[in-house]
């Protein structure tokens, strides 16, 4: 019986929309300090944790000497694996909230209100999104091309319109992280899968505009080869993703809770 | 078919069941792993064994040159381990990234203890 009041005092203590900011970061010791001192200079009051994708270069010590919390998986699980263990490191801390920032600086502290504020209003994945008007994020012609093809894919499966899919600049609320911390794409582009998934699923999923940077530091995934591969890939999950849901899985729970 | 090639087969399909079967039972190899193979050997001696089932069989299906069969057969049962292989990849893969994060939540849980530890060694946290 204490103990229960004290855990309740504990929670109440913590903030009453506790939220944490997860930064995945592989060979980021270059970027990652100035970003993390702009990010907890502009936004105090948030929890942040960086989840190191088994990065050879000093990304652990650079995060630690910022002072923030640092997971560091023993290998690389690419960028999917990072976020998933990220995810069920905020269920198991209890955090109501989650949000995801690149390592790179390429996202702006100050959008983080925008990102979280749908949250409140009832929606479960808020994407930041780099093309809708806002900011003046360029890329290649190639890359531009591959994604507009990515996109319509996924807005038909999604069954709702996205200007941007595979931003990684987004906010997550309760119930998405913790069905995202047991069932979460594992791979990179991770971000195209995760919204068309959560769609189907029933989830709640609006995008936002945001300002964008260009990149500070660290390498683009964007070897060729490589994301030739990653693109077939998802092209083939896509194309074997169940049957979107009836009924939202929202409510569902909540049905079974009452 | 010819006598000598049948013999071959034969002698062939029996040394390669004992051995899978021998290799279940020293526990060097799962029994679910071993079912497929065992499957096909059995498959194949009783074709080699009695030559007129192979016959009629592969007049059956359009078969012209009846050793095609063995292949056939053959190929057909090593399709299904390999997909049952990349199966089983799949699986251990997901346990292994299960486990992998589990570890390292686990370190930073550690770590965070110890540090607390340090800082009141003898406070006892009432």
């Amino acid at each position: 019986m204490r103990r229960v009041r004290a855990v309740e005092a504990h929670a109440r203590i913590r903030d009453v929309q506790s939220t944490v900011v997860i930064i995945p970061a592989f060979n980021e010791a270059q970027a990652l300090p100035s970003t993390l001192r702009e990010l907890c200079a502009v936004r105090p009051d948030l929890d942040v944790v960086v989840v190191d994708d088994g990065s050879r270069d000093t990304t652990v010590r650079v995060a630690r000497a910022a002072g923030v919390e640092v997971l560091s998986l023993p290998y690389n699980l690419g960028i999917g694996g990072a976020m998933r263990l990220g995810f069920r490191y905020a269920v198991e801390q209890g955090y109501e909230r989650a949000l995801q920032f690149d390592a790179d600086g390429q996202h702006d502290p100050n959008e983080i209100a925008t990102l979280l504020a749908p949250l409140d209003d009832g929606a479960d994945l808020v994407i930041g999104s780099r093309f809708s008007g806002r900011g003046d994020y360029k890329v290649g012609r190639s890359r531009g091309l591959a994604m507009r093809v990515l996109r319509s894919l996924a807005m038909r499966l999604a069954g709702q319109r996205f200007s941007d899919t595979s931003s990684g600049f987004r906010a997550f609320s309760g119930p998405m992280l913790e069905r995202f911390a047991v069932d979460y794409p594992i791979e990179y582009l991770d971000s195209v899968e995760a919204l068309v998934f959560a769609c189907r699923a029933g989830y709640d999923v609006r995008e936002v505009p945001t300002h964008m940077r260009e990149r500070t530091g660290g390498t683009a995934s964007n070897r060729r080869l490589r994301l030739l591969y990653h693109y077939i890939r998802v092209l083939v999950v896509l194309g074997c993703s169940p049957r979107p849901a009836r009924r939202p899985v929202r409510g569902a729970a909540e049905a079974a809770a009452r | 078919m010819n006598t000598r090639t049948q013999f071959l087969l034969l002698a062939f399909t029996a040394i390669t069941l004992v051995a899978i079967l021998r290799l279940v039972r020293s526990g060097k190899l799962k029994a679910k792993y071993s079912l497929l193979w065992i499957t096909l050997g059995v498959a194949m001696l009783a074709l080699a064994a009695l030559p007129n089932i192979a016959d009629r069989v592969a007049e059956k299906f359009g078969v012209y040159y009846q050793p095609a069969l063995f292949f056939v057969i053959g190929i057909g049962f090593l399709l299904l381990v390999v997909i049952h292989f990349s199966y089983e990849l799949s699986r251990m893969e997901n346990r292994v990234r299960t486990l992998t994060e589990e570890t390292t939540l686990i370190r930073h849980e550690l770590a965070s203890v110890r540090a607390e530890l340090a800082v009141r060694p003898t406070d006892d946290g009432e």
